[in-house]
């Protein structure tokens, strides 16, 4: 190897320790703002006496979406896995299921879940205006949509330009930060999914 | 040439960015079977888009689009081939001295906007009763003035964080080049959008923005929470840049506790935004959701909670107090050594005070609440915690003093509004007890006390201290010195109007004004109450002719000052051991850390180029 | 070392000394609170606020003398402008004393501080209600027990503790006489209460000082402190 080729790979490992550092300062970050979700999601739910409650809401929706998610991580996983052994396809493959569970989780969320389309299995809409239930759900909810969107914009540049040989086993950081930050995005549902969902006695 | 300018460009984007956001906004409306005009949701849209056109057309962000698809952009760094050097500084530029720059001269002018707001309440306020302001014209201007001068001080934070620190660590740049240009443009979009919801009916609830009032009042409030998102962005990837920056860039042999302790303000300073300032966004979104698509979280009506508004709020706004002095006291101790010619006295201690004070300062919201109603027994811990953050800036006030003691001082204007700083920011720290003392404070909440007690801490954190920068690296950073003799007059008017402004303040919070008041009653006091208001109003103008002094200064002596040599001050710090102005590329060579920082006195030097490295640029 | 720092250091503590008492002395002046006391509560929070004054000139004057002593003793004089400062890096024992010590009169000052909060909030037996209810941009008064009316001026009996049940109709307001001392925000959604024991007969001012909206420097109502007799005989005139 030449000394300006050495030279360059040293280069790319700074650059890429100090991308690594940044990144997770920002989830740490972040961690502030669901934080905050979380907390005033407690604040706000509670009925007089100090109990926590939650709204009835489609279990099932919940349940689903949930799992279609923590199914995505694993394929983001494998993705991130097989560029760092050189196998390309496979690389390819898991990135595009991974955008395509992100996108089912999105629309679960959206057209179920918050009932842009009504449809007559799902029961019990809130809609953002219904008191605090409705603007914490649509708080929690929504910002993490925000998260989850930029994350499939993210897995599809990285998809493309993994289409372009622009990833190779050694240089991928681009991978790697999109995995960490879907991983993220998804760690902070397992926050939210019990919040919103399970914890607390229902009432409507 | 105009449109050479990425800032103009930004600013063509921005605009049509907004009608865009509006145009889209509507037309989703429509489709939707909406109404076609709803000015929260409009607007709203409308400001997003347009922040983030702005960005767009400014070009901060064409590397990354360039990345997406793919390609690597060199990191080049020099004034642009085809244009004017000077263009630089209105366009992207990643050199963190431009930015730094770029920083420090918005800084200026939004605290001359923002001064210029308080001046003509001040003006009102010299007399009871109306005059020529209206009341509702009076209520918005006070939080405009306030927000206007929270953002100067952040960019403040911004330009001297971010031209100090890669020199003081002798780092080639920051971490992150590209998102310190995002976060320094990021501020442009959101200041504009602050200034312009003046035009939309303004905000007429203070800074503080307490719902229901903020949730009630006219559109101009979304451009506030949009404004603060904006400005609260770059304080995140700013503070992020810094972190890394000092984190992972120091040279060989400069562990922790050896580098200049101003880094340690900006580490302590930078842990506080990169978290804190997540709460003041979600509040703020909170508030911009409630008025925009009726989501009840501030609502008793559907079982929200005012009060939880003002938790949220507070959890950053205390924390931010700090960032916004914590630099400015780092300042203070970088000085004090330099022209007392002695070792910082305690550095250790001073580098650990900025950690505690910024770790405290997380559990002390409540104070701003003593009165708002949330669990009577809490108030106590919220009392106790506020009176231990005295410890640790005690600690500070005391090292320097002791740095003084047995030195031998010299007075130039920097040391001059060091010395200001401290006996201002003595005053400032020394009535926070009296207000974290629930008792004394059930009588002082909410009056003008607490307004003379910010002020002071404010002026004597950042005002001053700022001041001190910008004459002592005035030469490093153009070349030249400034004009000694105006620089002693901006300092000698501006000081004991100062103090003479905020004991007017404390003296007639203290006869029972509320603050936040247009018209007041000419007979509190005694009687008297009107004559510390006028006195209270001349000393503010003082200081406004006082800045613009600095100003003319700053300016002319940048054209016909004396040429500065390297090191006028015989400074151990390692930007003053290169050319000034300082070259493109910082240093010829990598740095060697051979000695102490702060080791006036002694011999060896702090820190020397490795010129067998000569040529050898640091990687980024 | 070159200095004489016995000397200085005698000076000096004696410059503190002198200073402590001359800036309270100031401060006297400069932060002068109402002549009233009108409340039970009144006297100890302007004790409490006496006892912090003292806090600031000793404090302030510690730090103003010793640097301003420094700035006369150790300027550079003429002649002596390439000259450096005495070598002296820090002091351990020095470090720890001025941490510890802050660390007690803070604990100090603490303890006080709960004390005072304890007496003027602790709740009488005989307490009288009154319900007071803020709104865009004026006051309500009620009187339960004594009966069923609303009154825009607030009138109670003096020597009787009260007990302020208070609400917001609108925005956020807050409840403060300033010959009281004591104030309290008023929320929508939910009840505060403020208790206070005025002491003194006369005419006072109510003012809201939280800022709720464009007339809320004009949010005033009058509060008139009365003999037992005198209000008993309000209360007939109200129920007529
Ligand atoms: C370090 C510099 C400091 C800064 C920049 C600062 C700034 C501020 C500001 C801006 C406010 C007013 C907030 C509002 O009501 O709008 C405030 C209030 C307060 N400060 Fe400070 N402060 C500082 C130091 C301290 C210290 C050292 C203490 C106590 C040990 C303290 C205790 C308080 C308290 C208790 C209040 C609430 C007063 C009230 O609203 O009733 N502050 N401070
Ligand atoms: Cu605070
Ligand atoms: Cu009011």
């Amino acid at each position: 190897m030449s000394a300006l080729a050495a030279d360059a790979i040293e280069v790319y490992r700074t650059a890429t320790r100090n991308n690594r550092m940044g990144m997770w300062l920002f989830f740490f970050s972040e961690l502030f703002l669901f934080g905050g979700l979380l907390i005033t999601r407690f604040a706000l739910w509670v009925d007089e006496d100090g109990h926590i409650i939650r709204p009835e809401l489609d279990q099932n929706v919940g349940l689903i979406v949930t799992v279609v998610l923590l199914a995505s991580s694993y394929f983001m996983n494998r993705s991130e896995v097989a560029i760092a052994n050189g196998r390309k396809r496979d690389f390819l493959v898991s990135l595009w299921i991974t955008g395509f569970l992100g996108v089912v989780f999105l629309l679960g969320v959206v057209i179920f879940e918050w009932g842009l389309i009504q449809l007559p299995f799902i029961e019990h809409h809130i809609g953002p205006t219904d008191g605090v239930f409705g603007a914490v759900i649509f708080g929690m909810t929504g910002m993490h949509a925000i998260h989850v969107i930029t994350g499939v914009a993210f897995i599809v540049v990285v998809w493309r330009n993994g289409r372009r040989d622009v990833y190779t086993e050694e240089r991928h950081w681009g991978v790697e930060a999109c995995a960490i930050y879907w991983h993220y995005v998804d760690l902070v549902w397992i926050f939210f999914y019990p919040a919103i969902y399970l914890i607390g006695h229902a009432v409507h | 040439m105009l449109m050479q300018l990425g800032l103009t460009r930004g600013l063509i984007y921005q605009a049509a960015g907004t009608v865009l956001g509006m145009v889209v906004a509507m037309v989703w409306r429509l489709l939707a079977g909406m109404e076609l005009w709803d000015q929260e949701v409009v607007f709203v849209v409308g400001g997003l888009v347009g922040g983030f056109s702005f960005m767009w057309g400014v070009g901060a962000i064409d590397d990354w689009l360039e990345w997406c698809r793919g390609k690597a952009t060199p990191l080049v760094h020099g004034p642009p081939r085809d244009k004017p050097a000077w263009t630089r500084y209105f366009s992207t530029d990643y050199n963190h001295k431009v930015i730094g720059i770029q920083y420090s001269v918005t800084s200026l002018l939004m605290l001359m906007i923002g001064g210029s707001f308080a001046l003509i309440f001040r003006a009102e306020l010299a007399q009871a009763d109306l005059q020529f302001l209206g009341i509702g014209m009076y209520n918005k201007l006070i939080g405009l003035h306030g927000w206007a001068v929270i953002a100067a001080i952040l960019l403040g934070v911004g330009g001297m964080a971010n031209y100090l620190v890669p020199l003081m660590i002798g780092a080639e740049d920051m971490a992150f080049p590209r998102l310190n240009a995002f976060a320094f443009w990021i501020n442009v979009p959101g200041a504009l959008l602050l200034l312009a919801s003046a035009f939309l009916g303004g905000f007429d609830a203070g800074w503080t923005a307490y719902p229901p009032l903020s949730t009630q009042g006219s559109v101009g409030y979304q451009f506030l929470f949009l404004a603060i998102y904006f400005v609260g962005l770059s304080s995140i990837l700013g503070s992020l840049n810094l972190l890394v920056t000092i984190l992972t860039m120091r040279p060989k042999g400069m562990d922790l506790f050896r580098i200049p302790i101003f880094c340690w303000a900006v580490l302590a300073t930078s842990l506080i935004q990169l978290t804190a300032t997540q709460a003041i966004g979600t509040a703020f979104l909170m508030g911009l959701s409630e008025r925009a698509l009726g989501m009840g979280f501030f609502d008793p009506e559907g079982g929200g909670n005012p009060i939880l508004f003002q938790h949220i709020f507070w959890f950053y706004s205390h924390p931010a107090v700090y960032v916004f002095v914590l630099p400015g006291l780092g300042i203070i101790s970088e000085l004090l050594p330099v022209f007392s010619r002695k070792p910082l006295f305690g550095y250790r201690w001073i580098a650990l005070s900025s950690l505690a004070i910024a770790l405290v300062g997380f559990l002390v919201w409540g104070h701003h609440m003593f009165t708002s109603g949330y669990s009577q027994y809490l108030r106590i811990p919220f009392m106790i915690a506020t009176l231990l953050v005295a410890v640790p800036t005690g600690v500070k006030f005391f090292s320097w003093v002791a740095t003084m003691w047995g030195g031998r001082l010299r007075f130039p204007t920097p040391m001059l509004f060091t010395l200001g700083a401290i006996s201002v920011f003595l005053l400032g720290g020394l009535t926070g007890p009296i207000l974290a003392t629930v008792a004394s404070d059930l009588y002082l909440h909410d009056t003008y006390f607490v307004v003379g007690h910010f002020h002071a801490t404010l002026f004597g954190g950042f005002v001053f201290p700022f001041c001190a920068a910008i004459y002592f690296w005035f030469p490093k950073i153009t070349g030249r010195m400034y004009n000694e003799t105006l620089g002693k007059l901006h300092f000698y008017i501006m000081t004991p109007a100062f103090w003479l402004m905020s004991i007017g303040q404390m003296t007639v919070g203290t006869m029972g004004m509320r603050r936040r008041i247009v018209d007041y009653d000419p007979t509190l006091g005694g009687g008297l109450i009107e004559a510390r208001h006028l006195e209270t109003t001349i000393a503010a103008f003082l200081i406004g002719l006082s800045i613009l002094i600095m100003i003319y200064n700053l300016v002319t002596s940048a054209e016909i000052g004396v040429r500065a040599p390297a090191n006028p001050w015989r400074s151990r710090s390692p930007e003053w051991q290169i050319p000034s102005p300082v070259p493109e590329h910082s240093f010829a060579a990598p740095l060697q850390v051979v000695g102490e920082p702060y080791d006036y006195g002694l011999e060896e030097e702090y820190v020397v180029m490795d010129e067998s490295q000569a040529g050898h640029t640091q990687a980024h | 070392m070159r200095s004489n720092y016995r000397r200085h250091f005698l000076y000096a503590g004696i410059l503190v000394v002198v200073f402590t008492l001359v800036i309270q002395w100031i401060l006297d002046l400069s932060l002068p609170l109402p002549a009233i006391q009108g409340s039970a509560q009144s006297a100890a929070i302007d004790n409490l606020i006496g006892q912090h004054v003292w806090l600031i000139a000793g404090a302030g004057a510690l730090v103003l003398v010793i640097m301003g002593y420094s700035i006369v003793a150790f300027r550079a004089r003429p002649g002596e402008e390439d000259e450096e400062g005495d070598y002296f890096h820090g002091h351990y024992g020095l470090e720890i004393a001025w941490t510890v010590i802050p660390l007690i009169v803070v604990a100090i000052y603490g303890v006080i501080g709960t004390q005072v909060l304890a007496q003027v909030t602790a709740p009488q037996d005989n307490e009288m209600t009154v319900e007071v209810e803020g709104l865009q941009w004026s006051w309500r008064f009620a009187y339960p027990g004594h009966g069923e009316f609303q009154t825009t001026e607030m009138v109670v009996p003096v020597n009787q503790p009260l007990l302020l049940s208070m609400s917001a109709v609108d925005v956020l307001h807050s409840f403060w006489v300033v010959e009281w001392r004591v104030k309290q925000d008023l929320v929508p959604g939910i009840v505060t209460e403020l208790r206070v024991t005025p002491t003194e007969v006369g005419e006072f001012q109510l003012r809201c000082a939280e800022l709720c909206g464009l007339r809320h420097a004009y949010m005033l109502a009058d509060v008139r402190v009365v003999l037992q007799e005198d209000f008993d005989a309000w209360i007939n005139e109200q129920l007529e």
